[in-house]
């Protein structure tokens, strides 16, 4: 819900429209070329303007008389704060017909010196925000200087030190002073018309500033709550899986253990189809378990609790004892398997268990994926800088020549549950998770892993790993969320 | 609408509301060309140098009730364009009555409705009852290819409660029998939550004439609606 009032909603004051430094040096420009005072005040009565020319040493005479003082406050306070009506003293100008119109409102107001002020409303959408007084000035019609009333304020009153004085006064005609206020007033109202557009547009600016500003905070705070609820939910839905895949490991281990000892006839001896069945039962159960590993492992990951244990380790006996495992399937798909590895190689530090399960997820993936007759081959290249890495480090390419991965898919193959084809007539099986581990595991080393592929010719999985991850301790391999939180406080 | 007893001052707002391009300028400049100076202010516009509305205009008229009420009309119109809505929101705040200006093409339906979805959003951000506050829906451009039929126009016209006005601003046409629309339906509103004409003496009759009469209608529905002027009164 917007809140506070809009300057679109209240009445706008004169100073607010005006920029007084500029319209002081417009109004001094007036009174030099015309020299008549000019003062403007707003309709409290607040002075934006106050200019004198002429009148200063006359005034200050008669100023000097006690009874003077009173009758020129008085005065004053007639021009500035009396009604803009006929009334008070003030009277109608005397005008050549042709102004009277432009000159409605209007006030002649005489001073008891015989000078006059002329007192003009500043109307501004048929509201009055305030007057502009001009003045005062020698009216040309004034026929007896000094008058009575200006005489009798004090005996000791000199006409012969006032006369030069009053001089200096501009003597005009009235018409001609209200000429030059109509044309101020002209002036006045297009200060104003601009002044009242550039502060409106700048306050509504700042207005529709911080109302988007408030409108996208309260925005951004939904979202935060929405995406704090998102991420228990899935600390949850992590935590679940790595309890359940727990509870399945147990009593799959059991199935599988007396399975094997059915088989070994431990029992007593089974005939060849009762054989032949507990090791369908055995194998179905290893890769059940397998499986059941696989989502153990990246529920743990998600969950934030897995800690890699590096240790100095040999990578050529990783390969190789990855390939060894891999012999049985090799065989049984009727793949060939080549390797290409260099002939010595300095020891690593790594988590060898981890970047075993890396290697071999890898290759029997490209298995999995070369049809018969194809071919897998694994390369280990010898250790120098690595450009990825920006520091001296390996690589294990895994390469076959299998289906091959569509280029719109690489980003997508390391999420997890993640599959090319997750259609429910699937050619081959699995839950998508192998490489959502490989990534995290590498990633953990501070490594890269990278795909490339193309359709119907096969792939290639790099994997980029440094030969001291910058690590040294275990390092706990945070879950694969991407946010970034606001920076802890500095001072 | 903000009434102060203390200055004997009433003000009431009306905004024009509509998608970007649709005329709410053209409205407002042809509601100024047709007021006398004398009752009217200067029509402030921000456009950007692609003729379309920055911020938002303003054209206030003004006139004093028989009781020496001083009543303004305040004539907003907003930005058009998707950007500008925190503009809207700002303008719209204490609208005492929306006028809707919707592009009568075909084309242009799917903008109108969305625009008009924003309008009631907007309305809601600023705590306006649209039960309250009332909507003109003002069809502009009828001289274009692609226009609604009139049958089309009165299907529109059925589906809701809002007064219905065919226009075509840029010829003027339409422009004050939207504006008489609009004012006399915010009047009404105004009338039932603040009893205008027991509290300040000013009835929906002197309202709209004394609004209408420093406005030339002459050629408009509105000669028939408005009392006849004095001749030779200024426009």
């Amino acid at each position: 819900m917007r809140q506070g009032e809009s300057v679109l909603q209240r009445r706008i004051s004169l100073g607010e429209m005006l920029d007084t430094e500029s319209f002081t040096e417009v109004v001094k420009g007036f009174v030099e070329l015309y020299r008549v005072g000019i003062k403007v005040f707003d309709e409290k009565g607040g002075k934006l303007a106050d200019i004198k020319i002429g009148n200063g040493d006359f005034c200050g005479y008669v100023f000097s008389f006690p009874e003077g003082r009173r009758r020129c406050t008085a005065t004053v306070g007639r021009v500035k704060d009396g009604p803009l009506a006929l009334s008070h003293g003030a009277r109608l100008p005397v005008l050549e017909p042709d102004l009277v119109p432009a000159a409605k409102g209007m006030l002649t107001v005489p001073c008891f010196t015989g000078l006059r002020y002329l007192v003009v409303p500043i109307l501004w959408e048929g509201d009055t925000l305030g007057r502009v007084v001009f003045g005062p000035f020698m009216p040309e019609d004034l026929k007896d200087f000094p008058p009575r009333t200006l005489t009798e304020i004090s005996e000791g009153f000199d006409v012969g030190n006032a006369r030069p004085l009053v001089d200096k006064v501009r003597l005009a005609p009235e018409g001609t002073i209200a000429r030059v206020m109509l044309h101020f007033g002209q002036l006045l109202q297009t200060m104003l018309f601009a002044g009242q557009k550039m502060f409106l547009t700048t306050q509504v600016h700042i207005e529709a500033t911080l109302d988007s500003n408030r409108e996208l905070e309260e925005r951004n705070k939904r979202l935060e709550d929405a995406n704090t609820r998102l991420k228990e939910l899935d600390r949850l839905k992590s935590a679940f899986l790595a309890t359940v895949s727990h509870e399945l490991r147990t009593p799959l281990t059991s199935i599988i253990g007396y399975s094997e000892m059915l088989a070994e006839g431990l029992a007593g001896p089974l005939n060849g189809e009762q054989i032949d069945y507990v090791r369908t039962i055995m194998e179905k159960g290893e890769t059940l378990l397998k499986l059941i590993s696989s989502i153990l492992d990246i529920s743990q990951i998600e969950a934030g609790k897995v800690r890699l244990n590096f240790e100095p380790m040999d990578a050529l006996e990783l390969i190789n004892g990855s390939l060894t495992s891999l012999k049985p399937q090799v065989q049984k798909k009727g793949v060939a398997l080549d390797a290409k590895l260099p002939a010595k190689m300095p020891m690593v530090t790594g988590d060898r268990d981890r970047l075993r399960q890396v290697i071999v997820n890898l290759l029997t993936n490209a298995v999995k994926f070369t049809p018969k007759g194809g071919r897998v081959a694994v390369t280990l290249t010898e250790v120098q800088h690595q450009p990825d890495l920006n520091a001296p480090g390996y690589r294990i390419l895994v390469e076959d020549s299998g289906v091959g991965i569509p280029a719109d898919q690489f980003d997508k193959i390391f999420n997890s549950f993640y599959q090319v084809d997750s259609s429910s007539t699937r050619e081959y099986g699995g839950a998508g998770l192998g490489l959502a581990i490989v990534k995290s595991f590498v990633e953990g080393h501070g490594g890269v892993v990278r795909v490339a592929s193309e359709l119907g010719h096969g792939s290639r999985f790099t994997l980029v790993l440094p030969v001291t991850p910058g690590s040294q301790q275990q390092v706990l391999i945070t879950p694969p969320v991407t946010s970034v939180g606001p920076a802890d406080d500095r001072f | 609408m903000q009434l102060n007893h203390a200055q004997r001052e009433l003000t009431v707002k009306i905004v024009y509301y509509g998608p970007g391009l649709s005329g709410k300028t053209t409205n407002l400049q042809m509601v100024h060309q047709r007021t006398s100076p004398d009752v009217r202010g200067r029509l402030l516009t921000v456009e950007t140098h692609d003729d379309r509305t920055l911020f938002f205009d303003l054209l206030p008229v003004f006139f004093s009730t028989a009781n020496g009420f001083k009543v303004k009309v305040k004539l907003f119109t907003v930005p058009g364009q998707v950007i500008h809505n925190a503009t809207r929101r700002i303008v719209l705040q204490g609208a005492d009555a929306v006028a809707f200006i919707a592009d009568s093409r075909r084309a242009a339906g799917q903008e109108n409705n969305a625009y008009w979805k924003n309008l009631v959003e907007n309305m809601k951000e600023n705590n306006l009852d649209p039960a309250q506050v009332p909507i003109v829906i003002q069809y502009n451009k009828r001289d274009l290819p692609d226009t609604k039929t009139d049958a089309e126009i009165e299907e529109t016209r059925k589906k809701g409660r809002e007064p219905v006005v065919g226009a075509i601003a840029i010829r003027g046409v339409g422009v004050l029998e939207t504006l008489y629309t609009v004012l006399q339906s915010a009047y009404r509103s105004l009338e039932a939550r603040a009893h205008l004409s027991k509290t300040i003496g000013l009835t929906e009759k002197e309202f709209l004439t004394q609004v209408f009469a420093n406005i030339d209608v002459s050629g408009t529905e509105l000669e028939k609606v408005l009392p006849p002027r004095a001749p030779g009164a200024r426009t």
